[in-house]
């Protein structure tokens, strides 16, 4: 009887940890889908894009960034510049100020990531910046036709799903 | 015999760890993008996947304590030794992921930290691991080791989570580079090699502190239960 009962106690709080992790996950899961936008989900949020905090990711459209210190103007583009869907691409102006310049690697057809609000000028004034750095590593080739930021003449990548 | 073997393969250990610094700091490239602060791959990842890797001993550990503790109380003893180096030695590794993290993030995304899925899974999962310690530490009688096995099961259940964070979510953490789907993920060879070996290095090292953890945990409870045998034998 009394194994039996410890047995249903254990059950029970298994049950509460896990769901509580799960709810969790949920609505981390939501919560980042809402807030963290790519620039097609953004233009497909109607009035809701003017009033919420939100973070967009893009690729910095090459040539395009104009730095003045810590006063950043980018556009970010919805696929990189070599992506056969490039000139599909939409394209969003960044205009970023903040306490601190930019970090080395946020450059030419880098991901990255501004936090901010999206003015009805149609420009995104950004206070954060976060360079996000694919998941590719590979030597600099300074020899490619590219220029010094080229890498490996990988196949174009395909947008992901 | 015991001894001699453990001293020579510390030797070799750290042989490879000096290889492996050798390989990462100097034959292994500049990255294309990150320049030179890429070179911190070399130590954590291995470091996250020793860290996964002890936890799952623990797991292996918390379960065999569980079963054998009523039938095979020596048997279980051992079980709970290795659940303890595991998790100790996992700890280690596992601050060493969350140290080396924030440095890297700091030059390569600009902000050392963002609570996103990969980051705050593995902030819970250092937690968890060390409240496991704490519990072992604070909690006095025969119940602990039993109380202790059940929390390092529900630990190890946040493991694939974490592994599997920045495939299910988006993060800022990057995509994973190995074993990966997406399209151009990958390392090129003249920067694997370093890796490897530095994988290889760091497993080295990490097994050497665990087996030397598991045997000071095998000498303590010896004493405790001479001690024990002691006082019960007192008239």
């Amino acid at each position: 009887m009394k194994n039996s009962r410890t047995t249903l106690r254990i059950g029970i709080a298994a049950v509460i940890i896990l769901g509580t992790i799960g709810w969790l996950a949920y609505t981390g899961y939501g919560s980042s889908k809402s807030y963290y936008v790519t620039i097609p989900e953004l233009s497909h949020m109607g009035q809701k894009a003017f009033h919420e905090q939100l973070r967009v990711e893009g690729f910095v459209k090459p040539g395009s960034i104009v730095e003045d210190g810590t006063h950043v103007t980018f556009v970010l583009s919805q696929f990189e510049s070599h992506s056969p869907k490039a000139a599909t691409s939409r394209l969003l102006k960044v205009s970023y100020s903040g306490s601190e310049p930019p970090p080395d690697t946020f450059k030419d057809n880098a991901q990255a990531l501004a936090e901010g609000t999206y003015g009805r000028d149609g420009v995104f004034h950004a206070t954060e910046l976060q360079a996000k750095c694919a998941s590719k590593y590979a030597p600099t080739q300074p020899l490619h036709p590219g220029g010094a930021t080229a890498t490996t003449p990988a196949p174009a990548p395909k947008p992901a799903a | 015999m015991k001894k001699v073997s453990i001293s020579l393969y510390a030797a070799v250990t750290v042989a490879l760890l000096i290889w492996g610094y050798y390989q990462a700091i100097f034959v292994a490239p500049n990255d294309a993008q990150q320049g030179e602060i890429f070179r911190i791959i070399y130590c954590h990842v291995p470091s996250a996947s020793v860290a996964f890797t002890f936890f799952f001993i623990n797991l292996v550990g918390c379960i065999g304590f569980l079963a054998s503790r009523h039938d095979y109380p020596d048997r279980a003893q051992k079980f709970d030794a290795w659940a303890l180096a595991g998790a100790e030695v996992g700890v280690v590794f596992c601050s060493v992921v969350l140290t080396t993290g924030p440095l890297w993030g700091r030059r390569a995304w600009g902000i050392w930290w963002t609570w996103d899925a990969r980051l705050t899974t593995t902030l819970v999962l250092w937690l968890i691991y060390v409240s496991y310690l704490l519990l072992r530490r604070f909690a006095a009688g025969p119940q602990m080791q039993t109380l202790a096995a059940v929390l390092g099961i529900f630990g190890a259940l946040d493991v694939p989570i974490v592994y599997m964070s920045n495939r299910w979510w988006r993060t800022q953490h990057p995509a994973p580079v190995f074993f990966s789907s997406a399209p151009g993920a990958g390392m090129a060879a003249s920067m694997l090699r370093p890796f490897l070996w530095n994988m290889l290095a760091w497993f080295a090292w990490g097994v050497l502190i665990l087996i030397l953890r598991f045997h000071v945990e095998r000498h303590r409870q010896q004493i405790a239960a001479r001690e024990a045998e002691a006082a019960l034998a007192e008239p």
